[in-house]
């Protein structure tokens, strides 16, 4: 900022100054609701191949409207780069699909359903494949036209996050706040700002302090479902505040003030859509149902009892038609609330302190590859 | 700004700015912005970079701000500029300045590629994967077709939570009715057959040679003939090795509409759906070929294959008459009584089993447990 001398004089001079807040974002709503509206058509029309795009999008809009000190960040990757990730990710996985099959054969001779444990494996190359698809993300977020980047091994993070995975199983979900600080620690160790190293300086004990007394309401929570949602919001709340607060890059270090209500209305936001969309295709089926019955001249009753109406053909294709729908709305209901709002609700709770020890950051790291994304895509572990 | 203070420029009016980054630190330099036959990138008198027009593109930017970028500069290089009359001036500037950003006609390209994609995956579904599940078939060999077998064995008596009914007399009647149809059949011993105790009234055959009758189809049965070509049936599969068939049919299939449908939240029920439309006609054929051997069978043994039709007709009842039944794995069973019973000719041979031994046979699970 210190360059930023200029001021305003003549009287063409309209463009606003950058927001004075350290962190702040820029993006209107209703062109992010408009973006994923259309994203979502797209993908019905191509069924699911926009999906690629879609991501790539949201992505640009969320990243290029981020302002760190007054300067957006710029998100770079493409999704050409992310289809040919998930094409290569396939080549790699249906062989070992097999593979998996092969072996599940092996074992259940021995005894039936013996190879559920191959399920394990399975959850280590998730978490292989969320450690490679970070990096590629990192390496496509350009701030001040210098990349942020990422060193490490994808293999022995997911070692690390399944031994962890264990460990909070056994502790019946009490470790996992010193899991997500170890794996928070290996992650920002090898992430980079140019040569501005990563480090994260949570502590699995701080987490647990702010968060315990969630551990005990889960169990009531999950029995009255009505408290879930206020559980869960507090607790993605608290980790988020948690997580943001103990980022730092060389001097650059950031905090959060996110209160522990502040997402839990989202959470209720988005179960009231659903409630509601739910509603509204249950509506239409049960129209379906009434239209495809007077065609056919059957009673209501009998076409039940029969079971022919899970045989009716025009009946199939319109619930097939309505549930689209149905799956396509709730997608944009989620995006919009679980992704954009609760981006902004996190960045507007965010401090950077001494931002100056980024003025001047030497350009560094290489562009990684979006296989990680292509292994996440295939294994249904992808983040944002 | 044309008047700042700040600039040493003596008699001109000092030239718009911008704010550029060099793509090789994260330092932020207030430029001066010249447009003669480049952008010159001016930072205290001293040129940084000149970028020709031609080679400027736009890059990602919050409202209100032109950020560009330019092929020949580094790659991260970035020039902002706030001022809009100075952005429409070079925007009039930059010919090619939206090429690599996607427009329309990438968006109408993805969509003609993923529908092109999408009639070729269903097309493989429909042609290509019934041609290869019978091509394949016969290659794989016998012992891991057996293997496969001991797999969905152990698991079906898991998922029925069934066991064998092992009554002497009626497995000695079992064993005898298996006997004199595989030997019709033409199919060699290492055929496996039991009954669990289900009240589920069905019967299956598995890969390797398995073939089971479910206590509650023998509870239905009124004569042997009935069981019998119900077992020729499971036999008919079995010969046809269809249940290999099948699990390459299905695996196929599934892989393919699910790569179809990919990311769309709870695909898992369009999945389920088109495939069910899709292997239902495939197994709609296997099942009346199963059928024509079953009816073959039970002549060679001079008994009708009538009595089968009967049987499946006393479980099922009439099922045609509410809209297609596309979506049916089996040929509708008013349709198969009806072939059964326009097959039969006279009856020649003796009946497959005696009063007493159907008997046993009827209370191989032990009567009255069922």
């Amino acid at each position: 900022m210190n360059d930023m001398s200029w001021t305003p004089l003549g009287p063409s001079q309209p463009p606003p100054e950058p927001p004075p807040m350290p962190v702040a974002f820029s993006g209107n709503r209703n062109e992010f609701f408009r973006l994923i509206v259309r994203g979502a058509g797209l993908e019905l029309v191509t069924v699911g191949f926009y999906r690629f795009w879609l991501a790539t999008d949201i992505r640009r809009h969320l990243w290029s409207n981020t302002l760190v000190d007054g300067d957006g960040a710029e998100y770079t990757g493409r999704a050409k780069e992310l289809l040919i990730g998930f094409l290569i990710a396939l080549a790699i996985l249906v062989p070992v699909y097999l593979a998996y099959f092969l072996a599940g054969l092996k074992a259940e001779e021995g005894q039936a359903f013996a190879s559920t444990p191959l399920v394990a494996f399975f959850y280590v190359f998730g978490q292989f494949a969320i450690y490679r698809a970070r990096r590629y993300r990192l390496t496509r977020t350009v701030w001040r036209g210098v990349r942020f980047w990422m060193s490490g091994s994808g293999w022995i993070y997911a070692l690390q996050s399944a031994l962890w995975g264990l460990l909070v199983g056994v502790t019946l979900g009490l470790a996992l706040p010193w899991r997500e600080a170890a794996l928070e620690r290996y992650k920002m160790r090898h992430s980079y700002y140019g040569d501005l190293q990563g480090s994260f300086e949570g502590t699995g004990w701080e987490f647990f302090k702010r968060g315990w007394w969630l551990w005990l309401l889960a169990p009531f929570a999950l029995y009255l479902t009505i408290g879930a949602p206020f559980v869960y919001g507090a607790y993605k709340a608290i980790e988020w505040r948690w997580w943001v607060s103990g980022i730092r890059f060389g001097e650059v270090r950031l905090e959060s003030t996110l209160r522990r209500s502040a997402l839990i209305g989202l959470y209720w936001k988005v179960i009231g859509w659903i409630a509601l969309l739910g509603l509204a295709f249950l509506a239409y089926l049960a129209l379906c149902v009434f239209l495809v019955a007077s065609m056919d001249a059957t009673p209501i009753a009998e076409f039940f009892k029969t079971e022919a109406f899970a045989k009716s053909i025009p009946l199939l294709v319109l619930a097939g038609i309505g549930y689209l729908a149905f799956a396509l709305s709730m997608n944009v209901v989620m995006r919009v609330y679980l992704m954009r709002d609760l981006w902004v609700r996190v960045l507007s709770s965010t401090i950077v302190h001494n931002i100056e020890a980024a003025a001047n950051v030497t350009a560094r790291g290489e562009l990684a590859n979006a296989l990680g994304e292509g292994f996440a895509d295939g294994l249904d572990v992808a983040g944002f | 700004m044309e008047t700042d203070p700040s600039e040493a420029t003596s008699a001109a009016p000092s030239p718009p700015r911008g704010v550029y980054f060099d793509g090789m630190s994260s330092k932020r330099r207030v430029v001066a912005l010249t447009l003669s036959d480049t952008l010159q990138i001016i930072e205290d008198g001293e040129m940084l970079a000149g970028w020709a027009y031609a080679d400027i593109r736009r890059a990602d930017s919050p409202p209100g701000l032109l950020r560009l970028s330019c092929l020949t500069a580094p790659a991260l290089a970035r020039l902002e500029v706030r001022d809009p009359q100075l952005g429409s001036d070079i925007v009039a500037r930059c010919g090619q300045l939206e090429e690599n950003l996607p427009n329309r006609r990438g968006v109408a390209a993805i969509v003609g590629w993923s529908l092109a994609a999408a009639v070729s995956i269903v097309l493989v579904v429909l042609f290509g994967v019934p041609l290869a599940a019978d091509r394949l078939t016969p290659l794989v060999p016998d012992s891991f077709e057996r293997r496969l077998g001991d797999v969905a064995d152990a698991q079906v008596k898991v998922i029925f939570n069934a066991k064998r009914c092992d009554d002497a007399a009626g497995q000695a009647a079992f064993e005898k009715l298996v006997g004199a149809l595989r030997e019709s059949a033409g199919l060699d011993n290492s055929v496996q057959s039991g009954v669990l105790a289900t009240p589920i009234p069905n019967a299956f055959a598995l890969p390797g040679g398995k073939v089971y009758l479910f206590d509650g189809l023998l509870a239905k049965a009124e004569n042997p003939d009935e069981i019998a070509g119900v077992l020729a049936h499971e036999l008919g599969h079995l010969r046809h090795r269809d249940s290999m068939r099948e699990l390459i049919h299905n695996g196929g299939t599934s892989f393919l509409i699910g790569l179809l449908f990919g990311d769309i939240t709870g695909s898992g029920a369009l999945v389920f759906t088109s495939r069910t439309l899709v292997t239902s006609s495939y197994s709609r054929d296997a099942e009346t070929n199963a059928d024509t051997f079953a009816i073959e069978t039970m002549h060679r043994l001079g008994r009708p294959a009538k009595p089968m039709g009967d049987l499946i007709f006393r479980v099922t009842g009439k099922e045609g008459g509410h809209g297609l039944s596309i979506v049916s794995s089996h040929p509708l069973t008013e349709d198969r009584l009806a072939r059964m019973s326009k097959a039969d000719g006279a009856i020649t041979g003796a009946p497959l089993l005696s009063p007493a031994e159907w008997q046993a046979l009827k209370g191989i699970c032990g009567s009255g447990k069922i």
